[in-house]
């Protein structure tokens, strides 16, 4: 599976489960808080739905909509029928004609309770945000021209955030908490080996310590574990057998996605931070 | 060692430290810790009770310091002593006096005249018995700014998406041909504003109805937000959203630190790049600086500050009290090294200079068709 999980996470999922309780996860980008969802679908054996918020998301787009070419095709097949105006609307405002986004999706499962992952909440507007804020309450959507449609298995939920925006104080209420900081040194090494056990021990040792000085330089945007691993993973493809500053240069595009940032490291002294 | 009374006052504990632990997060607690071993309840206590870094950072000692014993006399107040509201007038106050009452009767000046003065009047020398009808002017105006702002920000430019749901259903008694279309209008574009508003010693003449002003801006704003700075800076946002002006300014004297005194204006902007900027500034925020530009600190840090934020907002609005006076040229060091990053830099002295800044807030020039 590939996750290095400490206690505290531990315990915080073991709630969700248990008390079917939403868990907000917030941390620095690249931390693996999505991961922690794919994660427990993959324990739980169950589906994995993943709504990927945006600003101006829409219901259209996150709940549900409907499919106007197959609504318009009935409509046509329907007309000479022999049936009132009420009975044509019940019949293409069916079931049959609704497309499920993913929330939908996550109340309507009808053998197991998926998970569902929102992730990147803070990216959404707050409307929406009150609208996630009323399903994970109830569990129901209804949907005007059907009526309400209830959770028959509810969905585990796992919100993430970036904290781009504070979100509201009703939504932090509603779901457990739990804040991801970047990995010790052992941590990160450990995950390392975990997802790249082909990278060999000492490389990857002196690269996560390579990341972690960088993380100390105080960057606008510090790399996160998933720039680790892309520089473990670059440095294999590149055949090194040891870090050195050519190396880390060479791969410093991985670990460093800003400008400023890349000018400072380099300013710094790259061989300086790796003697840290 | 968890008994369900310890939790209870545990809880009990975290609210008086300022944690959001209610009646229904005590409750969740007390189901939560049984579930779990006991090396593990502090775990899940802490996913049940914290809602944010924060408290998530502070959490570890607070339960360290409660568990090991001296938890009974540990139950201190929230530190917030209430200040007299008196000595904030004064603080705040441009001439830290109300005028007596007496003084004001003895002034035969009719209503229309005075009002049509003070608007025009710069704010540092209006005379100590009209202050007080000045504010109450200033009341009224910037109640308009709002009225009239909210509308502006509401009217959208109707879309000519077709909105296929509508439609469809308005067909169907029609045999399923779309004769009438039905349309879905854009979504009203989400303005941001993001305002620092100097309070240092030589803004104080201004700053009371500078931060009147960012109050009345702040309430039409979905997204805004209000930073007072001097030495350091410190976020009011939370402040002014309260509506009774006098208790708003109450609480923002408790949490203004170095009101008067000298100004970093740079520093200043730098912690807001650092702590602010990620999560307040987008491509669509108005940034505006209500500051005189006297900046005791390095210009270059300014400069570099004010590019970065540049670089993330839409608009950089400064406006300066001073730039009223007729021999004023924006020759202070600080102000040379920013001017090149601002968009719009006007005068902020009087109730007519506030007036006419609304232009600066239309949608046409938050709007994408505005080039610079």
């Amino acid at each position: 599976m590939g996750y290095v999980l400490d206690r505290a996470l531990a315990t915080a999922v073991y709630l969700l489960i248990k008390l079917a309780k939403p868990l907000l996860i917030e941390g620095h980008a690249g931390v693996g808080k999505t991961e922690v969802a794919k994660v427990l679908a993959h324990l739980l054996g169950a589906e994995l739905i993943r709504l990927q918020c945006y600003e101006g998301l829409d219901v259209s787009s996150a709940v549900y909509e409907w499919n106007y070419q197959k609504q318009l095709l009935a409509i046509k097949i329907q007309e000479r029928a022999d049936e009132s105006v009420e009975a044509k609307v019940k019949h293409i405002f069916g079931p049959d004609f609704l497309l499920e986004r993913p929330l939908l999706r996550s109340i309507r499962s009808t053998n197991a309770s998926p998970v569902l992952l929102v992730d990147e909440i803070d990216r959404s507007d707050e409307a929406f945000e009150a609208f996630l804020l009323e399903l994970l309450s109830d569990f129901q959507i209804s949907v005007p021209e059907m009526g309400t449609l209830r959770a028959t298995h509810r969905p585990y939920v796992v919100l993430t955030s970036n904290r781009t925006r504070e979100l509201s104080d009703a939504l932090k209420r509603r779901c457990l908490y739990h804040w991801i900081d970047y990995p010790s040194l052992e941590k990160e090494t450990r995950i390392v080996h975990t997802r790249l056990p082909q990278i060999q021990g000492e490389l990857s040792a002196q690269a996560v310590k390579w990341v972690q000085a960088l993380r100390r330089m105080d960057l606008t945007k510090p790399p996160g574990v998933a720039e680790t691993l892309d520089c473990v993973q670059a440095l294999g493809a590149l055949g090194k057998e040891r870090l050195d500053a050519k190396a880390a240069e060479e791969t410093l595009g991985c670990v460093s996605k800003s400008v400023e940032d890349i000018a400072r490291i380099k300013s710094e002294g790259i061989e300086k931070i790796l003697a840290q | 060692m968890f008994e369900a009374a310890q939790i209870v006052n545990f809880c009990r504990f975290l609210r008086d430290h300022g944690f959001d632990a209610g009646v229904s997060e005590t409750l969740d607690s007390l189901r939560a810790a049984p579930l779990v071993p006991g090396d593990s309840v502090k775990f899940a206590l802490r996913a049940e009770l914290c809602s944010c870094q924060a408290e998530w950072n502070r959490f570890d000692d607070l339960f360290e310091e409660f568990w090991t014993g001296n938890a009974g006399r540990k139950q201190q107040p929230r530190p917030q002593p209430r200040h007299q509201e008196r000595s904030t007038w004064a603080l705040i106050g441009p001439n830290g006096a109300s005028p007596s009452r007496a003084e004001e009767e003895t002034k035969p000046i009719s209503g229309a005249s005075l009002s049509e003065r003070l608007r025009k009047a710069d704010f540092s020398d209006v005379p100590q018995s009209d202050q007080e009808q000045l504010e109450r002017l200033a009341e009224r105006l910037m109640k308009r700014v709002s009225f009239r702002l909210s509308r502006r920000l509401q009217i959208s430019e109707t879309g000519a998406r077709v909105d296929l749901r509508r439609t469809i259903r308005r067909s169907i008694a029609r045999g399923g041909d779309p004769i009438e279309l039905r349309y879905k209008g854009k979504k009203p574009q989400q303005a941001r504003l993001i305002i620092l508003l100097d309070v240092s010693g030589s803004m104080s003449l201004y700053s009371f109805f500078l931060l009147r002003f960012a109050h009345a801006l702040q309430k039409n704003f979905k997204h805004a937000g209000t930073f007072v700075f001097s030495t350091n800076l410190v976020d009011i946002t939370s402040v002014l959203r309260h509506e009774h002006s006098p208790a708003a300014m109450r609480m923002l004297s408790q949490k203004a630190i170095g009101w008067t005194g000298g100004t970093r204006i740079g520093a200043s902007l730098r912690e807001f790049n650092q702590h602010h900027a990620r999560r307040t500034l987008t491509s669509d925020t108005l940034f505006m600086i209500l500051s005189d530009g006297w900046d005791t600190g390095e210009p270059e840090v300014l400069a570099a500050e004010l590019a970065a934020i540049k670089r993330r907002v839409k608009k950089l609005v400064w406006l300066n009290p001073l730039l009223a006076l007729d021999d004023y040229q924006p020759l202070t060091r600080g102000m040379a090294a920013a001017l090149p990053y601002v968009d719009v830099f006007a005068p902020a002295h009087s109730l007519d200079s506030l007036l006419d800044l609304e232009k600066h807030l239309t949608r046409r020039v938050l709007g994408k068709q505005d080039v610079r």
